[in-house]
């Protein structure tokens, strides 16, 4: 018996021991490092501070920023990257000719990294000699430049855009496999009971998918949150820290500031704000399937 | 049967443990094998271009040197100098990297360096390496890199433009004001100044805030006034800002509030902007992209008392104070350090050379080096200075800059207040540095 235990454990050491030194090692020691002064540039003078990092984060006007910022992030590229992801893989279940090129065409942007399509955009956004404003312009649809990522205004609008843009391509690719296995037998049913297209679309498809649409708004939720990739790449958080999100302001603390105690502190941050929102999310499912099945 | 297939079972783990431990021990004993060493090198300011360059001259150096192997690593420009910060604190074997002005007080304060005078001292070309090079590298009163070139900052201008609107390149930042003001006109898309709100900023506010202070800046500490006030506290300072923020809002793209160097630059070239301060390493991609004629360089612009003052930027080579193989480490600095290689590697990327000597090459002479030279022959109204290399806030100092000059610019900060921050950032520096 205990022999079986030793061969067991052994077997199992090669994989423990990647976990535990890739990802439990630093995620345990940056949860140290939220206690410490831990600066890049002064690495003399590490020791432990307490609350502070924590103190500093929420005094800091940045940070507040962005922390709503977040949260309006994660809204509004979630429901609007659902809603095209939706639409778009309703439109592609059907048949016609050359779907296969179009579907390999839409879901292209889903295989270019955040960072990429942050460059990509920053070109097309730059008011001066960036793509859009000159459709705009000559479409005749605004009669002056503007400046997408330099006015506070746009900026946050901007980056959610590009982040759309990505991730549609996500949606649309599950919806459809889920779309697919929706047997045909329902359909027919429905319209025997005198169902018209919405009527299907609504009684039928929605609720049949919806273990799959449960599944990836929840786990996309948590990588828009925690992707900083665009952002970065995008606007970098400026003009003036008006479009960080908590995942770009830890990366820029560590980036520019060297700073790695407060990165780690706004690290323990997402990760309670993620705790919290996957129980919410988690039972809110649950009554779901109650009431439904 | 089970039991043997058990044993295999556990051969392969352990093998892949083993396997799994050897792969975290990185790379070790390089220089097995003979007396062949391998040195380890890392840049900082990495381009394609300048990668290419400095791997040729590598190549010469291994020729040279048959018994010296070196392996270069080259991180993207954006984290390069974070990878180097992480290689050197995580004790990774490295034995020349790339110090910046930006980063050399913080890599003595660590101990990451060595100290090069033992070897300099030594070295038949050290006479010949001008005195700004040696200041550049120079931290206390020792060396710890030898530069590989100077950037120093110079007017790019459209000659078309201000031929077309009968202008003269400003000399002063009034006139630039003036002069970038008549040039700009928004329908056209076109806009006299190629300002940089994004990173880097702090190019363009110091410049000012410097020449507006003139004379009573400290050179030797020159955050400083000769009273030791900082020069953000002076009403010079306030007024080199207004001007700023007119600059800005009259005659720059809305949209450079967010630029950094590829988006001026690209503006410059584009024809969207007319007139454009940078380093000489723009040289190469102007002469590329824009037509010759419809551009030409000028000195920097001065202050109101006719003074603009200017410092030379540059990163060089440094050895690692951890190097196992200090002296091979030093032998390859100073073949890249050497006349003939410094200044081929300055001509093909753009940079000013190191030796006095190679400044009376033709090259240097004529085209757009020549405004740099010109201005180092007038001493009294380009007046060099120290940048605040010593202290260890320097690399953190142009992010600050950035974000508060952008929320200067948008209005969301006075500029009483502006100053106020940046006042007490140098007065929070001088006291570290005290400590």
């Amino acid at each position: 018996m205990r022999k079986q235990t030793a061969f067991i454990l052994s077997g199992l050491l090669p994989a423990l021991l990647l976990v535990l030194v890739f990802t439990y090692y630093p995620f345990f020691q940056g949860i140290v490092m939220a206690f410490q002064e831990y600066k890049l540039f002064d690495l003399r003078s590490v020791h432990f501070v307490g609350l502070d990092n924590f103190t500093a984060a929420f005094s800091d006007p940045k940070f507040l920023t962005a922390l709503q910022n977040s949260a309006y992030w994660v809204f509004c590229s979630l429901i609007l990257q659902f809603l095209f992801g939706l639409t778009l893989a309703l439109l592609l279940k059907k048949q016609f000719r050359g779907r296969g090129v179009y579907q390999g065409l839409v879901f292209y942007s889903w295989a270019l990294s955040g960072f990429l399509i942050g460059m990509i955009w920053k070109w097309m956004f730059n008011s001066q000699i960036g793509v859009v404003n000159d459709m705009l312009l000559r479409v005749g649809l605004i009669h002056e430049r503007i400046g997408f990522l330099s006015d506070p205004k746009w900026a946050m609008i901007s980056v959610i855009v590009a982040n759309v843009w990505y991730g549609v391509a996500f949606f649309a690719i599950m919806l459809l496999a889920a779309l697919q296995s929706v047997p045909s037998e329902l359909y027919e049913a429905a319209e025997m009971d005198g169902a018209n297209g919405p009527r299907k679309l609504w009684n039928v498809t929605l609720p049949y998918i919806m273990p799959t649409i449960i599944a990836t708004t929840l786990l996309r939720a948590i990588w828009i949150f925690n992707d900083p990739s665009i952002i970065y790449g995008l606007t970098n958080g400026g003009p003036a820290g008006s479009t960080h999100i908590l995942s770009s302001l830890m990366l820029d603390r560590i980036i520019y500031a060297g700073d790695y105690g407060a990165a780690s502190a706004i690290g323990l941050i997402m990760i309670v704000i993620l705790l919290l929102y996957t129980i919410f999310f988690l039972t809110a499912t649950k009554s779901e399937k109650v009431g439904d099945f | 049967m089970m039991r043997r297939r058990k044993a295999l079972a556990l051969l392969l783990c352990s093998v892949m443990t083993v396997g799994l431990l050897a792969g975290c021990g990185g790379k070790s004993g390089g220089s097995g094998g003979g007396d062949k060493v391998t040195l380890r090198m890392i840049e900082s300011l990495t381009s394609p271009k300048r990668t290419e360059l400095i791997q040729a001259a590598i190549d010469r150096f291994q020729d040279a040197n048959p018994n010296i192997k070196v392996e270069l690593i080259s991180p993207p420009f954006d984290q390069a100098d974070n990878k180097i910060r992480t290689m050197l604190g995580s004790k990774e074997e490295l034995d020349v990297l790339e110090v910046r002005d930006l980063t050399v007080a913080e890599f003595v304060n660590n101990g990451y360096v060595e100290p090069l005078n033992a070897y300099a001292d030594k070295w038949k070309d050290y006479a010949t390496v001008s005195a700004v090079s040696k200041s550049v590298g120079t931290v206390g009163d020792k060396l710890y890199f030898v530069p590989n070139g100077l950037y120093e900052r110079q007017m790019f201008y459209r000659a078309d433009w201000f031929k077309e609107a009968g202008l003269n390149p400003p000399t002063t930042w009034e006139e630039l004001y003036d002069t970038a003001k008549k040039l700009t006109d928004p329908a056209k898309n076109r806009f006299g100044f190629s300002f940089r709100g994004g990173a880097g900023s702090n190019g363009t506010t110091d410049a000012m805030i410097l020449a507006y202070n003139g004379d009573k800046v400290n050179t030797e500490d020159s955050m400083f006034t000769k009273d030791g006030a900082t020069i953000y506290s002076t009403s010079e300072a306030k007024a080199a800002m207004e001007l700023y923020l007119k600059i800005y809002k009259e005659a720059s793209p809305p949209d450079s509030i967010n630029w950094g160097f590829q988006e001026q630059v690209q503006a410059f070239t584009s024809g969207v902007t007319a007139i454009l301060l940078q380093d000489p390493d723009v040289i190469q991609s102007l002469q590329e992209k824009m037509q010759e004629g419809t551009w030409a360089t000028a000195p920097l612009t001065t202050g109101p008392t006719g003074k603009a003052l200017f410092a030379a930027g540059g990163a060089g080579w440094g050895i690692a104070s951890k190097s196992k193989h200090k002296d091979e480490a030093w032998k390859l600095v100073e073949f890249l350090s050497s006349p003939t290689e410094n200044t081929k590697f300055s001509k093909d990327y753009g940079l000013i050379p190191i030796h006095t000597s190679a400044t009376e090459d033709e090259f240097f002479k004529s085209g757009p080096y020549k405004t740099l030279i010109d201005m180092s022959n007038k001493p009294d109204t380009y007046v060099n200075y120290k940048p605040p290399f010593q202290y260890p806030g320097t690399g953190q100092w142009g992010q600050t800059t950035m974000e508060t000059g952008q929320a200067l610019l948008l209005g969301k900060a006075t500029l009483d207040d502006t100053l106020k921050k940046w006042d007490a950032y140098w007065v929070d520096q001088k006291n570290k540095l005290k400590k």
